[in-house]
């Protein structure tokens, strides 16, 4: 019943003028920039993230939470009736979504990817209302060597989760550390890296970095590309509703791919695109006819965009209950936590129950917004489609301008986001994922602090890490995640798993 | 996207690869330059931070964590590296150095540090028509009338969202 009161509670903070408000302008905006290819939810965050600034963090959390469970239910939309991922966890939807499409069968492989996302971040949303508060409990029993070691777990799984190499992947996670610890440090006074420049001496803004390495770096990018044909399936959609036989079809595949989606969400490194690659596996593997797939099978369609939305939504159950983000956009929300001056952790839930539960029931109220936003609207955002990339760029670019230099009215923010730009271009060409580097310099201030306190502790002993049975516990997992990385079989299955499944 | 990214992105006026030497080529390969591109970080920080009290484990200095956050990242890079030169021969990926596009990463960095120093006293109106002027070239694409009808919709665009919807200080003239 107690779940029941603080839903109650969510829903009255959700459900104020304003919030509602945020709530739609959030999954307006995820799904306008999940329709155009080009620019992803980790940028957009990142740019937005300064005006949350000027908001209550409740209202400020709720809209980015729409953009980014309303990215995926846009990047559908792209990957349907353009062949263009929107999104990358939308990739593998463009196998069958398009030939749907192309066989006059969009409007229902669109209805298709909207009610299996609605229904899945139904789940979601209940998933998290109900494992967050035991998970919290549980969080705020640690003391600083177990958050020290959750800490270590959380980056190396999200390092083994995501696709790349794993060595690179680990060296950009200590970069992210080295450049969170840039500016004073706050037990000594020391200044550290500044070069001597003034600006430094704040450290480096979350967003400036986010901003230079993702929106800008993406922009270099996807100019040096050349120009990609769209194929857009002009004809009128005409019939939304999906048959009989489609219905029949999907509904399993939406079970499968929620339940497959819930669980990868919640790993660190998890979320919507690993969610969205695995779910296809998934249905192609258990299908009584996988020659269908890859020529307009519903399944193909229903099964990863039910993954990737609950795998997008599942993810908060970490960052929300021990303020441990499993990917960028996570890493982005404490920030944006952070600008507040709300100190992420198991205590948020506790301390702030409207902001907790408001959010998880804007996540519902969210998705209900969008299957309205996303079915009868589809017209619209089909015409957005039309936009060419060279219009679109240079918006991207001045809002990523205005948005680094409103963080903190300051023009070196701007200059920094540029050379930021710059690294985040060079990583891209040297196959050097970025995502672990926001997730390392978020970590970052906070595993020094808990480091520290843990060898006060200890009289200055490592092995106090160690010697207590719940951070040893978390050792031996990431330790035991390395080695299984390094053994060649699993290694190549890990491979495997991020091909596009032709 | 990054999954589209597989190194396979192709600019105009590409030289062909077979161009570099043997040797040049080994140097070129993505994780010999990702290597020593996080060993050159790591020397720099050790550099830099030679004169940060390191302190005792007990009472860990400024310099503490940095030094151990450089030492493993060396380790790392030299890991990278060795693994980047080692690389059996039929795998070789295309070198790094091919299909750089100078082009827009000169034209969008340079809008963007434009845009950031224009901001505080040419205001919000001229910063826009230079970020668009400078990072208009970063595409081949656009045509000048599409430019200037850019310019024009984005500085309505943003006075409506950022100057009188979200209400921030940002100054939209010159100050006289």
């Amino acid at each position: 019943m107690e779940l029941l009161n603080n839903l109650a509670v969510g829903f009255t903070v959700a459900m104020t003028p304003a919030n509602l408000f945020f709530a739609l302008a959030g999954a307006l905006i995820g799904t306008l920039i999940g329709v155009l290819p080009g620019i992803g939810p980790i940028a957009t965050i990142a740019m937005l993230l300064p005006l949350t600034f000027h908001l209550e963090p409740t209202s400020g959390l709720i809209m980015l939470a729409g953009i980014f469970y309303g990215a995926q239910y846009g990047g559908s939309t792209a990957a349907i009736l353009v062949n263009l991922p929107g999104e990358t966890s939308s990739v593998v939807t463009c196998i069958d979504g398009h030939q749907m499409a192309r066989q006059g069968r969009a409007g229902a492989a669109l209805a298709v990817a909207a009610l299996a996302s609605f229904f899945a971040g139904c789940v979601a949303t209940t998933l998290i209302a109900t494992f967050a508060p035991p998970l919290a409990k549980i969080g705020q029993s640690f003391g600083a060597p177990e958050y020290f070691s959750l800490m270590v777990l959380g980056l190396i799984a999200a390092v083994v989760l995501a696709h790349g190499s794993v060595i690179k992947a680990v060296a950009m996670i200590i970069l992210g550390l080295l450049i969170g610890l840039i500016g004073t440090d706050g037990q000594t006074g020391g200044t550290r890296f500044t070069f001597g420049i003034t600006e430094l001496t704040d450290g480096i803004d979350v967003a400036t970095l986010a901003i230079g390495i993702f929106g800008i770096g993406e922009i270099i990018a996807n100019l040096s590309r050349p120009q990609e044909q769209r194929s857009l399936v002009t004809q009128r959609i005409t019939r939304l509703w999906p048959t009989g036989d489609d219905f029949h079809r999907a509904w399993p595949a939406v079970l499968r791919g929620t339940a497959l989606g819930s669980v990868l969400g919640v790993l660190p490194g998890g979320g919507a695109t690993l969610s969205a690659f695995a779910a296809y596996a998934l249905e192609k593997k258990s299908s009584r006819d996988p020659s269908r797939f890859g020529h307009g099978a519903v399944e193909g369609v229903a099964g990863p965009e039910s993954a990737n939305n609950a795998g997008a939504q599942t993810s908060f159950i970490p960052m929300l209950t021990l303020g441990i983000p499993g990917n960028a956009v996570m890493a982005l929300m404490i920030g944006a936590l952070t600008i507040h001056g709300i100190q992420p952790g198991p205590q948020i839930m506790t301390e702030r129950p409207q902001m907790f539960w408001g959010m998880i029931a804007s996540m519902w109220i969210g998705n209900l917004m969008l299957v309205i936003i996303n079915l009868p609207l589809i017209g619209m955002w089909v015409q957005l489609l039309k936009v060419p990339y060279r219009f679109l760029y240079l918006a991207i670019l001045l809002f990523c301008g205005i948005g680094v230099y409103t963080v903190n009215n300051s023009s070196a923010a701007v200059l920094l986001a540029a050379l930021f730009g710059v690294v985040g271009y060079v990583f891209m060409r040297l196959d050097c994922e970025p995502a672990p580097l926001i997730l390392g310099f978020v970590l970052g201030p906070l595993m020094e602090e808990n480091l520290r306190r843990a060898m006060r502790i200890s009289g200055g002993d490592p092995m106090i890490f160690v010697n207590r049975p719940i951070s040893l516990g978390l050792l031996i997992a990431a330790l035991l995640l390395c080695i299984l990385v390094a053994l060649p079989a699993i290694r190549s299955k890990r491979e495997q798993a991020f091909q596009e499944p032709a | 996207m990054t999954i589209a990214n597989n190194g396979t992105a192709m600019t105009l006026g590409e030289r062909p690869e077979a161009a570099g030497a043997p040797f040049w080529r080994v140097l070129a390969r993505k994780d010999v330059l990702a290597g020593a591109l996080f060993m050159t970080v790591a020397v720099l920080g050790l550099w830099i931070s030679r004169d940060y009290p390191i302190g005792t484990a007990f009472r860990m200095g400024t310099g503490y964590v940095p030094r151990l956050l450089c030492w493993i990242l060396l380790g790392l890079g030299g890991v990278v590296l060795i693994a980047g030169l080692r690389e059996a021969q039929a795998q070789l990926q295309p070198a790094a150095g091919a299909g750089w596009a100078w082009r827009p990463v000169v034209f969008v960095t340079a809008s963007l540090a434009i845009f950031g120093l224009a901001i505080e006293r040419l205001g919000l109106v001229i910063s826009i028509v230079l970020l668009i002027g400078v990072g208009a070239f970063a595409s081949r694409a656009l045509r000048p009338l599409e430019t200037v009808i850019a310019t024009l919709v984005l500085i309505v665009l943003s006075w409506a969202i950022f100057i009188f919807g979200l209400g921030l200080t940002i100054p939209v003239w010159p100050e006289w």
